[in-house]
């Protein structure tokens, strides 16, 4: 039972992460109807510059935080600006092609960058485990978790009360009708690109700061979809759910099956769990179900 | 299109391929330069030929599930994998000829590609785009922990043998994939113009309307998984023969997106686009890998060994520009340049 718990606690922390990077995933679908994969990239850099500042330009973290918040906002907005922006009017497979391309091109760069290293960050968050009758928690992940759950509070205010979010919302039922309405359809494109991209920044810092930063970073952007598509592509409390959802699942059946199989169930899991969701929700937990016409 | 004044007298001259006596002579010199280039061109480029000619055909699977059919895969590493994993069990373990596990293989990952292309009845666009991305991870993840599979040793392979000959070369396997690229370019081709073939740019072209005109959508899109894996799974049995070890390394998500970004760029919907498209990416992987050495002299920064992560950003950065700019590929570019030359003087 205690096994049992605390697998549960560690998935939900981990979880926390995951749904981080699917909201971000969510918010660009949510509003421009395009999935990227491009967040995977953002959430790595994000992380990389967070260790740039942190580690050889020894900046103090909250300045370090800030300067990294700004850089992935510039860098999600250079994404739009430059490759998505033109694409408007396509059909919609060319934009997430592209932001695959995207994702290829950071890549390299990334992968340049680091250097085939694993850089950690240097004393930026509590290190040390809290015990609760018999369970561990480390504070690290803890702190991650926190902020994950804040972060979704304040995107949720946001998106109820500013008036930008009215239109982030507007404009995510029906482009035609906002843009009569008055709003700038391409506007809020580039806002909730840099609102996704700050998103995944945080959420590349907060698994960072558990993970180090290393070459498999980036890949978390096609973990960012699964859940996603788990909760479904619109709705960001399913990616709130799928990601805790999924994190829950990865760990306890990765503590109950890997002496089974003999390890690795952490890495499949989440794509079972997703070809089974799929097969019986088309489209994810709380997705809207397509009305298609001819 | 045929240009003015040429009209066809008989139904077997409207759907022949090959139309004139030209087109004859350009086949049958192209033919023969193809078989006789291993005995001029270098050790090098005949090595680039042969893993260029299995990508060919692994790509041109791709196109008639993606291209032709619109079902977005990027499974197609993994079907490869089953090809070649069962290539080597048959030909090791089983005891068969390569010549019987050649298409046995293809046949394996066709029939792994149906189930494998399962989520494609209820599901399209990006969530099937995703569910073969999930297809490849847990595919990838059996052939890592079965036994059957050598796990993370993989699998040593034999050279095939013709006649008493054996394939154990570069050289010698030249001919063994030039051929089998060449018999499945035609299958390819000629299949785009059947009744199979139409089936599946009618489900790419709007699969609600090709349902209500009375076709079996389920049945047409398993079809084009089943023969876009049976592709993959030939071509997964020849490079486990060419490059004797089979490894779950060599079959890598990345690969996927090369293969997707291959059909971006050659063109969908064409079969010389695939040609075009391999090409280029293969040629600019080896453009990237040339220059490497001197960038690196010159920007000292960029670490020992940027050749596979400067390529990646480079083939992302033309896959960007060709969706941008160029979203019918070369294959449209090759149709214009074809146009305008048959009816020169005139512009249309």
């Amino acid at each position: 039972m205690l096994d049992f718990l605390q697998l549960l606690i560690m998935g939900l922390m981990e979880g926390g992460l995951y749904a981080l990077i699917g909201a971000a995933v969510v918010l660009v679908y949510k509003s421009t109807q395009v999935a990227s994969l491009a967040h995977g990239q953002i959430l790595a850099f994000g992380a990389f510059f967070f260790y740039l500042f942190l580690g050889p330009a020894g900046l103090p973290w909250p300045i370090a935080l800030i300067l990294t918040l700004l850089a992935s906002g510039l860098m999600g907005f250079v994404i739009e600006r430059v490759t998505l922006r033109r694409l408007i009017g396509q059909p919609l497979f060319a934009s997430f092609l592209v932001t695959f391309a995207v994702f290829m091109f950071f890549d390299g760069i990334f992968q340049l960058l680091i250097k085939g290293q694993s850089h950690s960050f240097p004393h930026f968050l509590p290190k040390g485990v809290l015990h609760f009758g018999g369970l561990n928690l480390p504070q690290t992940q803890l702190v991650s978790f926190v902020t994950a759950l804040v972060l979704f509070g304040l995107l949720a205010l946001f998106f109820q009360y500013t008036k930008v979010g009215l239109g982030l919302r507007a404009s995510a039922e029906d482009h035609q009708l906002a843009q009569s309405t008055g709003i700038s359809v391409r506007q809020i494109f580039s806002i909730i690109w840099v609102i996704s991209a700050i998103v995944a920044g945080v959420g590349g810092i907060a698994t960072a700061s558990i993970t180090d930063v290393h070459y498999s970073l980036p890949a978390l952007g096609i973990k960012g979809l699964t859940v996603a598509l788990f909760g479904g592509l619109e709705s960001l409390p399913g990616a709130l759910l799928g990601g805790l959802l999924l994190g829950i699942l990865e760990n306890v059946s990765a503590g109950y099956l890997d002496p089974i199989v003999g390890g690795g169930v952490k890495e499949v899991a989440a794509y079972v769990m997703l070809l089974l969701i799929l097969l019986f929700r088309p489209y994810g937990l709380f997705g809207l179900v397509r009305i298609e016409r001819i | 299109m045929r240009p003015c004044g040429v009209f066809d007298e008989k139904y077997t001259q409207d759907i022949a391929i090959v139309r004139t006596w030209q087109h004859w002579a350009i086949l049958i010199g192209a033919l023969i330069l193809v078989y006789l280039f291993p005995f001029f061109a270098s050790y090098y480029l005949i090595a680039f030929i042969n893993i260029t000619c299995i990508t060919i055909i692994v790509v041109l699977g791709l196109q008639i599930v993606s291209g032709y059919c619109g079902q977005i895969s990027f499974g197609q590493p993994a079907f490869m994998a089953v090809g070649a994993y069962a290539s080597a069990i048959l030909t090791t373990k089983v005891g068969l000829s390569f010549w019987l596990a050649l298409p046995l293989s293809g046949v394996a990952a066709g029939i792994f590609g149906i189930i494998g292309g399962a989520p494609s009845l209820r599901i399209k666009g990006f969530y099937l785009a995703v569910a073969t991305i999930a297809i490849h991870f847990v595919t990838m993840w059996l052939i890592l922990h079965l036994k059957i599979t050598g796990a993370t040793q993989g699998l040593n392979t034999t050279s095939p043998e013709f006649f008493g000959y054996p394939l154990d070369t570069d050289e010698t396997m030249y001919f063994l994939i030039v051929t089998v690229m060449l018999i499945m370019t035609f299958g390819a081709r000629n299949l785009a113009r059947t009744k199979v073939g139409r089936a599946f740019v009618a489900i790419r072209d709007n699969d609600l309307a090709a349902e209500v005109m009375g076709m079996n959508l389920y049945y047409y899109k398993l079809l084009a998984f089943f023969i876009s894996c049976f592709f993959a799974g030939v071509a997964g049995s020849l490079w486990a023969h060419l490059i004797m070890v089979v490894h779950p390394e060599q079959f890598t998500l990345n690969h996927a997106l090369w293969y997707v970004g291959m059909i971006i760029i050659g063109g969908m919907g064409s079969i010389p686009g695939v040609f075009f498209g391999v090409f280029f990416v293969r040629v600019l992987d080896e453009l990237v890998l040339f220059t490497a050495p001197m960038l690196v002299a010159w920007f000292p920064w960029l670490g020992m060994a940027p050749a596979s992560s400067l390529s990646i950003s480079a083939f992302g950065a033309v896959l960007v520009f060709f969706l941008m700019f160029e979203p019918r590929g070369l294959a449209h570019r090759w149709e214009i340049f074809k146009t305008s030359y048959r009816l020169y003087p005139f512009a249309y």
